[in-house]
């Protein structure tokens, strides 16, 4: 009798005890999922959306002639005209902002077809143009892509281009200091971007991946811009 | 000499190579150390294997200083991919396996017959959930929302460390099965264990591998280190959690199949068990 009933108990606490671990189980792999949940935001972008800050009204595209790295004059707006601009204040020592921007910038332009990265232009203008040579910052945008174009212009040209795009004027940190060990510069982080119809419509900020740019330039070449 | 840390965590700016401190990583060696010493080597029951085991547990501390130290820790937290996947593998592949093997069982038994490494152990020296556990943490703590949201601060930085050594514990204590008392797998088991936990690396392996862009804003948004770009870098981690992984688990079950092969040769070993 009391085998039976011995075996009778093990027969209803064996299968408890093993959905007891199952739940102890499953509750962990719960509690992994909710967490890692939480970690995840969710998206609420659709397709079309554009990633950068979409501008209410559209605003003209500057007009300003500076030096490119062969010392020829640039004009900004007659050569980027019909191209999806990319204009971009920064300067070749920035340890951070700058380098990031346009070598995501470059990476994302390098798995784009050729039929949308030949309607693109990237202009940066240097907003240190004491260290900025010519030759230096040829070579400092050669590492992100050739193509890309660099500007160098006068501290009034600087202010007027810094105020036709509403933004703060690039002011060099420890200015009285000695600047032999070097300097840094703080400027605007915005990428502006001019749509082939010369008008300014979107900027992006730091922080934009590769992954965005390479969701929006397509959709800028489309006109998107237009219509957001 | 940077500023003094807790635990490494992500930083802007550009790398150098200027030493920084990470105080909780020698306080946690120092502890550990000293609880060796004092109550491990200093014990009249260690008499058996004394050195090798001593100089594993030091083998063990010395990979966990490479992991969650400067420079590995520092460019893995804020610049390189490659250099956080490799963290992982020293977290979960090296440090747990050294310090098992190097605690003398007797230790090992006091350790784990104390909460709450004894309620941990009722629920994972089964290797079904030991399985679940560590693939769970690995895919988990490989996602780009956990990376980038965890590597930020010096505690999600610390959390996601701790998930990894906890899961390299899960992995290695069903490998290395220590205590005979706690029904260690048979070798063939083992080697069963260990094959299955070859295939969830393969799936975040493949996303740094195929995808088109950078997965962690982390590292895709870190100043580059050298002419390495982001999706290089990437792809390296993903050969080193492939490549240096399957090298890793092919050594374990190598080591795994001869000593079933010198288990089985021998009689003695077959009736008490050889404890890892």
């Amino acid at each position: 009798m009391q085998v039976h009933l011995k075996k009778a108990a093990r027969f209803v606490i064996f299968p408890l005890h093993s959905m007891m671990r199952w739940i102890q189980i499953k509750c962990l792999a719960a509690f992994t999922l909710a967490v890692t949940a939480a970690c995840v935001p969710a998206d609420k972008r659709r397709p079309g959306d554009l990633r950068g800050f979409v501008l209410p009204e559209g605003r003209p595209k500057p007009s300003f002639v500076m030096t490119d790295t062969e010392g020829g004059a640039f004009d900004f707006r007659a050569e980027t005209t019909g191209y999806l601009a990319f204009l971009f204040l920064g300067y070749t020592n920035c340890p951070d902002v700058c380098p990031v921007h346009m070598a995501n910038l470059g990476a994302v332009l390098a798995t784009l077809p050729s039929s949308l990265s030949s309607r693109v232009r990237v202009v940066m203008v240097s907003v240190d143009p004491d260290r900025d040579t010519p030759e230096r910052l040829r070579a400092w945008l050669d590492q992100f892509d050739r193509s890309f174009i660099g500007l160098r212009g006068d501290s009034t040209q600087l202010a007027e281009l810094e105020r036709n795009l509403s933004v703060a004027h690039a002011v060099v940190s420890d200015e009285d200091e000695d600047r032999s060990n070097g300097y840094l510069v703080g400027h605007a982080s915005q990428v502006f971007v001019f749509s082939p119809d010369d008008s300014l419509r979107v900027f992006y900020t730091f922080g934009t991946r590769q992954s965005d740019w390479a969701h929006d330039i397509p959709l800028l070449l489309e006109g998107a811009a237009d219509s957001q | 000499m940077s500023e003094v840390a807790w635990w490494c965590s992500t930083q802007g700016g550009p790398w150098t190579w200027s030493w920084r401190p990470y105080v909780g990583v020698w306080i946690i060696v120092a502890v550990l150390l000293t609880w060796y010493v004092v109550g491990v080597v200093r014990s009249p029951s260690l008499t058996r294997g004394v050195r090798s085991r001593f100089w594993s547990f030091v083998a063990g501390l010395g990979v966990f200083v490479i992991a969650a130290d400067w420079p590995v820790a520092a460019l893995g937290a804020s610049h390189l991919l490659s250099m956080h996947t490799l963290q992982y593998m020293l977290y979960a592949f090296g440090i747990p396996g050294f310090i098992i093997y190097g605690v003398p069982p007797d230790h090992l038994r006091r350790v784990v017959s104390r909460q709450p490494i004894r309620s941990l152990l009722k629920l994972f020296n089964r290797p079904l959930p030991a399985l679940i556990g560590f693939n769970l943490i690995l895919l988990a703590t490989h996602l780009p929302n956990v990376v980038d949201g965890l590597t930020a601060t010096q505690m999600g930085s610390f959390v996601i460390n701790m998930a990894w050594l906890f899961s390299g514990f899960l992995f290695w204590w069903h490998i290395i099965g220590p205590l005979p008392e706690m029904n260690p797998m048979s070798y063939p088991k083992r080697l069963l264990f260990l094959l299955a936990n070859v295939f969830a690396p393969v799936v975040p392996a493949s996303f740094m591998l195929f995808s088109k862009f950078p997965i962690y804003s982390t590292y895709e948004l870190a100043v580059r280190v050298g002419s390495l770009t982001s999706i290089d870098d990437q792809r390296i981690a993903a050969v080193v959690m492939k490549v240096l992984g399957v090298f890793i688990l092919l050594g374990i079950g190598s080591v795994l199949f001869f000593k079933w092969n010198r288990h089985e040769n021998d009689p003695v070993l077959e009736v008490i068990g050889d404890g890892g």
